[in-house]
């Protein structure tokens, strides 16, 4: 006839219970070895991630492996949603889902005292159910609540989680059968919850700036491809800042109901900072081809609004004004603003540079553009792009115009999707892992 | 590999033969509009897409004739994946990516729409895709896995890269493809958490991962010098072995190849034979990688069969590891398995 430990109270005069509750020294040794290995793994665990719900999915997984013998039984994480009012929950048996409960400072005051006092708590659920144990004070959701208790007699550990100033939240911990938290145990707990906390804080002011970035990165990636009866569109995107998705190259086609306007264009510069002019440019250009199609006007119009707008940035772009032509071709016009011409590819192989060139856009009033057609027959591919491409820097050598036109000659008449992938493929084998500028290509062909 | 039983492939390996984009789609509509499984339909789709790769290797189509064949099956993938789009998201999400230098994304294609034929929301990165945008996916989507699939060995050492970014933010991942050989050893052993044998495989596994993985520590990697040093070499070893080879298997009659710009010598009647010289020194990396020499066995029967299907001598190939051993004399380890595990 035992009392059980968890309840705190060592019967007096109970030997054999005293002699248990006295570890030895070799355990004594392992449950230091065993926190120290825990602590190592953790500063390692939680340093690699920066999304908020696998921070915590870590953590739990971690504290509560799946395979048992953890440092708790049962664990769970509640987060400060600041913004919402609410706080999330996430943890328990069920790994997944997350609940967003309000805290009331009625129903859940020691929670509550945790988070804002940022001391930790400690609370004994008893061997008997009849007794009030207060846990829904601290777990503030009756499913949670109801897994806490089922590992009665326990102990659960509250642990505030505070980071650069703020309180971010709580750690729950439970202990069931087997014993509370020794002082030793509570030390360690708390240090894991300031390391936690830290990492949690960060997590979310990266995913704060994430998303802030991505609506960025939205609204200036290239819009996809038309689908359209008369000719097929291909094009490749590859920013010199690859991870980022967006760079100083970039590409439209304005299709209506009897032509598209296709335009390629680069920005001075890359990154982010030229993304935003290529935004500017792209807004430029649609609007201009409401009023007047002809690439000439259009790249007119782009340089007086560049050059009224007083950017210290250039643009370089190629327009087409792609209509159907004699005998399932097209008839393609162009003009070019200080870009590299484009190229035909002739069903037999046969390359041709388009003879037209013009001034970049945006630093000289009132430029006027020349046009020439191009007629592509079914097989031809007219391939735009960036100097990125011509330019890809290798081990010890510059890609150049010559490969560029090598690779075309051998997918003569593959049609514009393999064209541009084939090139794309041989640039990036070309750089062997160096940086390269961004590089971009617009290919079209008569729809077969 | 399974054929896909109940599906027909005559139809579609017809739309490929003929280059017809649209009759593939249609085909493909109707076998799922028949209520067939989109699994089945994809089976059905790599089968034919094996054979065009085999086509290829026998010299049959060239390699022109190849990528066609191959933006046929690539719309036919899309057009599967536009209908199981609809499928409601009831799993988690999966990021899944081509290795970099990686550029059959037909397979990374067939994952990601037969995953989303069983109600998993799956972000694709790539082509070609680099580690950090692939370590951006992860930290702003927090995915419960991520797939990787490579199926050329010279984009192991990319994959391996991948497995150790997914790795270090506690995802598990999953790969395939034929670079990783047909069992789960060398995924295992570049640290993936499960390999895969193809889509329909992918989507079991997947469904059995455990939600977080630990990073690991790094693993004793005794050949990483050596690797780094023939990544850093292979340009000029890609000529020398050419050189080496061309000179002994017909010396006065060496023909000329185009490599770099630069016209370089080449061994007389073996087609393709700078394609066969860089697989060779990327199998090479790979088998060091692993640890195993596996990649070079596969590499040297791919040689073989394909110098076969063309109507060469297989002495070429004996030749071949010659030149690569003797031009390897740098490379110590490198040099000590082409000795013993060439053909």
């Amino acid at each position: 006839m035992s009392t059980c430990p968890s309840d705190g109270l060592a019967p007096a005069g109970a030997v054999p219970a005293v002699e248990a509750a006295v570890p030895s020294i070799d355990d004594l040794l392992a449950a230091t070895r065993r926190r120290a290995e825990l602590s190592a793994r953790l500063n390692a665990e939680l340093a690699g991630s920066l999304n908020v719900r696998r921070v915590v999915m870590r953590l739990l997984n971690l504290l509560v492996p799946e395979r048992g013998d953890g440092f708790a039984d049962w664990a769970m994480v509640a987060m400060a949603d600041e913004v919402k009012g609410v706080v999330q929950l996430h943890g328990g048996l069920e790994p997944g889902p997350v609940t967003n409960v309000a805290l009331d400072p009625h129903l859940h005051p020691a929670l509550g005292r945790v988070m804002l006092s940022g001391h930790t708590e400690t609370l004994q659920v008893s061997h008997d159910p009849q007794i009030d144990d207060g846990v829904d004070t601290l777990i503030p959701d009756a499913t949670l609540c109801e897994q806490a208790r089922t590992l009665r007699p326990a102990e659960v550990l509250a642990c505030p989680l505070s980071a650069r100033g703020h309180s971010v939240g709580a750690l729950l911990l439970v202990r069931g059968n087997s014993g509370g938290f020794p002082q030793e145990d509570i030390d360690f707990a708390e240090q894991v919850a300031a390391r936690f906390a830290l990492a949690l804080d960060s997590a979310r002011l990266y995913e704060d700036r994430a998303r802030v970035a991505a609506a960025v990165e939205r609204s200036l990636r290239p819009a996809a491809l038309p689908m359209m009866p008369h000719v097929q569109f291909a094009a490749t995107f590859r920013p010199a800042a690859e991870h980022l998705q967006i760079g100083g190259d970039f590409y439209d086609v304005h299709a209506s109901e009897e032509d598209c306007v296709a335009v390629l264009g680069d920005v001075c510069g890359k990154g982010i900072d030229a993304a935003v002019l290529t935004g500017r440019a792209r807004q430029s250009i649609r609007t201009a081809v409401l009023f007047d199609r002809q690439p000439g006007r259009v790249l007119s119009t782009l340089n007086t609004v560049l050059y009224e707008q007083g950017s210290d940035r250039f643009v370089t772009a190629v327009c087409a004004r792609v209509r159907p032509g004699e005998g399932g071709g097209l008839s393609i016009d162009l003009a070019v603003a200080g870009h590299p011409p484009p190229l035909v590819l002739r069903a037999d192989g046969t390359i041709e540079e388009v003879q037209v060139w013009g001034r970049l856009a945006g630093v000289l009033a009132d430029l006027d553009y020349d046009e020439v057609t191009v007629d592509l027959a079914p097989g031809d591919t007219l391939l735009l792009f960036s100097d990125g491409i011509f330019e890809a820097r290798g081990r010890d050598d510059v890609y150049g115009m010559g490969r560029l036109a090598g690779v075309m000659r051998s997918y003569a008449g593959a049609g514009p999707d393999a064209l541009c992938e084939a090139i794309e493929q041989d640039v990036v084998e070309f750089l062997a892992g160096h940086a390269h500028d961004d590089m971009t290509m617009l290919a079209m062909s008569p729809r077969g | 590999m399974r054929s896909s039983g109940c599906i027909d492939p005559g139809p579609f390996e017809r739309a490929v033969a003929v280059r017809s984009v649209d009759d593939a789609i249609a085909w493909a509509g109707e076998r799922l509009d028949d209520g067939a499984d989109p699994l089945d339909v994809l089976d059905t789709i790599a089968e034919v897409q094996r054979r065009v790769g085999e086509r290829w290797a026998s010299g049959e189509w060239t390699v022109a004739q190849e990528h066609d064949a191959t933006s046929v099956a690539v719309a036919t993938i899309e057009a599967v994946d536009a209908r199981v789009r609809d499928v409601p998201s009831r799993n988690g999400h999966v990021v899944l990516t081509c290795a970099e230098r990686e550029w059959h994304a037909v397979p990374a294609l067939m994952v990601a729409a037969a995953l989303r034929s069983r109600g998993w929301t799956v972000t694709v990165l790539g082509p070609s895709a680099s580690v950090a945008r692939f370590s951006a996916a992860l930290q702003d989507l927090g995915p419960d896995a991520t797939a990787v699939s490579c199926s050329v060995l010279g984009a192991l050492p990319a994959a391996r890269r991948f497995i150790e970014a997914s790795r270090t933010a506690g995802i598990p991942v999953v790969v395939g493809g034929s670079a990783f050989g047909g069992d789960a050893s060398r995924a295992l052993a570049l640290g993936a958490t499960a390999w895969a044998a193809g889509a329909r495989e992918a989507v079991e596994t997947v469904a059995a991962l455990p939600s977080v993985v630990l990073a690991g520590g790094s693993a004793d990697d005794p050949s990483a010098q050596e690797r780094a040093a023939l990544e850093l070499a292979a340009d000029h070893l890609l000529g020398q072995v050419l050189r080496s080879w061309a000179a002994s298997s017909s010396p006065e009659s060496a023909e000329s190849a185009t490599m770099g710009g630069a016209r370089v010598a080449e061994p007389a009647g073996v087609p393709v034979a700078e394609d066969l010289v860089q697989q060779s020194l990327r199998a090479v990396i790979a088998s060091l990688l692993t640890g195993e020499p596996g990649p070079l066995h596969q590499t040297t029967a791919w040689v073989a069969a394909l110098l076969q299907a063309r109507g060469a001598s297989l002495e070429h190939l004996r030749r071949l590891g010659v030149s690569m051993e003797t031009e390897l004399r740098d490379f110590p380890l490198a040099q000590r398995l082409v000795r013993e595990h060439w053909a």
